[in-house]
């Protein structure tokens, strides 16, 4: 039998205890692992074997409750399914921090109240019309090109990694983040839901428009559950439902009616299309201050050539929905 | 190499310095740039919110006429890259296809899906190699710490993106280094810029963009580059609005990848519209240790 490589590792571990401490440490603990130790299996180790202080949050150890999700090297991760070695190969040490966007009640366990305050107001259940209710026990079935469209979300095991890693929860109270918005879709597709458009249109003012669809809850999302490409489907379903009535909304849609023009972005355009002439003159002297070094702005961009193609492609594939009755 | 140039819209309006920079670096590595101006607007992210079958085929349209040509796409701009990219992954979807086909057909364009979509960081590290880079470089950039700025749809989604790590990039930097500057690392470097909610919400924009910078500042960066003009224009443009959401003088100059390239091959501001920055780049360039490379001997 082949005698298992190991490494000793260096682990640096975010201790506070707020009301105790005055501010956060770091603790510095030497481990033997095997590369492929997870890191919450050394966690435990330093509880066990070093420190029986350190606070952290767990249950299953298989990536099934989304309990252990921290910061592992500065990425957000479960705990149980990130293994030491390639860390240390990248980084010559782990450092393991608590989730972002959440305080810190003690070492590594954060208080996850907005994460699920934002959850429930997405009301993360079906909502039935109730003059048809669910058909007490016969089943409500559904086609697999239904349960394609949100396969999947229901994936999600609610860790709040990509809560952690959302730079757009960090600067900004109002943004759901993006687990309720995922989830918040799953509803919005789900055939048996009766509360799409309202859902839709509440949500155009609670926070949708700002995604920055950096991708960074994809990437730190442990089920690959690729919160930013669902997000970008509900814009999409907000804007068939609804039209432009927010300021993102309206955005987008100008973007789209601004290329199709010339074939290429008109930047002054874009903002009086977004904004309103109100918007703009509330910009004008950030415009002007712009204009000063970068004279373009104000004017119009040439034409593309074979604009025509453009045009087609809009009316193929942009054309109002037709009435052919 | 012969590559189809994408400058995108903002390299040809606002942005203009970017587009100067990449033509003098290009010229400077015998890069030869091959101009289409049938290409349109790659959508910036903002049309497949409204529109995603669309998107992808105008994006479809874009690649199908570098196909025709026989060539690969070159972009100067990381939300160029990111849509162009998407498009290419979208498209093999059989549903997607059986959408955007029929339109394409019409138009004259089909894609077949060939052309492979780069940026100017995966060019100058991958195909032209940091050797050749750092044997054109005249005057190194010593002295200068650089955080780089990767900007997110060159990044992510890894899945599709896949030319660095969508986390734990490193190719930005070790350019830098190639070019004689310090490359700084903090957080910030992977974050977004705030960029697209702008028009949105501009003081939650301004807010993620000023701690982007603060981080690079507080991390020792005497200056910041970017690849995407559209984190330049969060960063540099609207430098004076997020400095005054964060409360703190941020005074950071950024430049745009190219520019610092050309920089340390010989050119000079003019040529590379440096005065262009709403932000001034002198007190960066005074850093730059002046006689380094001008006469190894001395």
């Amino acid at each position: 039998m082949a005698v298992a490589k190991t490494l000793e590792a260096p682990i640096e571990v975010y201790r506070f205890e707020p009301g105790k401490d005055a501010k956060p440490h770091y603790d510095r603990y030497t481990l033997t692992v095997e590369p492929h130790t997870p890191v919450l299996t050394a966690l435990l180790r330093i509880r066990t074997e070093l420190d029986p202080s350190l606070t952290l949050r767990y249950s299953c150890r298989s990536s099934i409750c989304g309990s252990c999700a921290m910061q592992i090297n500065s990425k957000s991760r479960l705990a149980c399914q990130t293994p030491i070695g390639p860390e240390i190969e990248k980084h010559g040490r782990l450092v393991v921090e608590p989730m972002r966007n959440q305080p810190v009640l003690r070492d590594l366990v954060v208080d996850q109240a907005s994460f699920w305050k934002h959850y429930d107001r997405i009301e993360p259940h079906l909502k039935l019309d109730p003059r048809h209710p669910m058909p007490e026990g016969k089943p409500n079935p559904m086609t697999p090109a239904e349960v394609a469209r949100f396969y999947e979300t229901p994936r999600c095991i609610a860790c709040a990694a990509c809560y952690s890693a959302c730079p757009a929860v960090e600067a900004d109270a109002d943004f759901p983040g993006p687990m309720a918005l995922a989830k918040l879709y799953r509803f919005v597709v789900d055939p048996r839901d009766q509360a799409h458009q309202d859902r839709l249109v509440r949500i155009q003012t609670d926070g949708l428009w700002l995604c920055l669809r950096c991708h960074l809850c994809t990437e730190a999302c442990p089920k690959d559950v690729r919160p930013s490409e669902r997000i970008r489907d509900l814009k999409e379903l907000a804007i068939a439902a609804q039209g432009g009535t927010e300021p993102g909304s309206r955005h987008a849609i100008g973007f789209k009616e601004n290329i199709r023009e010339r074939g290429q972005l008109q930047e002054m355009k874009l903002v009086r299309q977004s904004d309103g002439v109100g918007g703009m003159l509330a910009q004008a002297p950030q415009g002007l201050r712009l204009w000063r070094k970068k004279p373009e702005i104000a004017k119009k961009p040439r034409a593309i050539d074979d604009l025509d193609q453009l045009e087609a492609l809009y009316r193929e594939l942009d054309a109002p929905p037709r009435d052919d009755s | 190499m012969r590559i189809a140039y994408y400058p995108g819209c903002v390299a040809q309006e606002s942005g203009r310095e970017l587009d100067l920079a990449t033509r003098w670096v290009a010229k400077a590595l015998g890069i030869e740039l091959v101009e289409f101006p049938n290409f349109s607007c790659c959508g910036s992210g903002f049309v497949d919110e409204a529109n995603l079958t669309l998107n992808v085929a105008i994006n479809a349209r874009n690649l199908g006429i570098a196909e025709r040509a026989g060539l690969d796409v070159l972009t100067v701009c990381s939300t160029c890259q990111g849509m162009l990219t998407l498009a290419n992954h979208r498209l093999e979807d059989p549903a997607m296809r059986a959408r955007v086909d029929p339109a394409l057909a019409k138009i004259g364009v089909p894609y077949r899906g060939t052309v492979k979509v780069k940026h100017l960081l995966e060019v100058l590290t991958s195909d032209i190699g940091l050797d050749a880079v750092k044997a054109r470089v005249r005057r190194p950039l010593a002295g200068l710490k650089v955080g780089a700025f990767y900007g997110c749809h060159l990044l992510r989604p890894g899945a599709e993106a896949g030319f660095d790590s969508p986390e734990e990039p490193h190719t930005f930097e070790d350019l830098l280094s190639a070019i004689g500057a310090e490359p700084v690392m903090y957080r910030g470097r992977v974050m977004c810029c705030g960029f697209p909610i702008l028009f949105v919400k501009p003081e939650t924009a301004n807010r993620i963009a000023g701690r982007q910078i603060a981080d690079a500042k507080d991390h020792g960066a005497h200056a910041m580059a970017t690849p995407c003009p559209l984190c330049h224009i969060s960063l540099d443009s609207f430098q004076n609005k997020a400095q005054a959401v964060v409360g703190r003088d941020l005074d950071m100059p950024v430049f745009h990848l190219p520019q610092l390239v050309a920089l340390a091959f010989g050119a000079t501001p003019d040529e590379i519209g440096l005065s262009r920055h709403l932000v001034p780049t002198g007190p960066a360039l005074a850093r730059v240790a002046p006689s380094a490379g001008a006469s190894p001997s001395a």
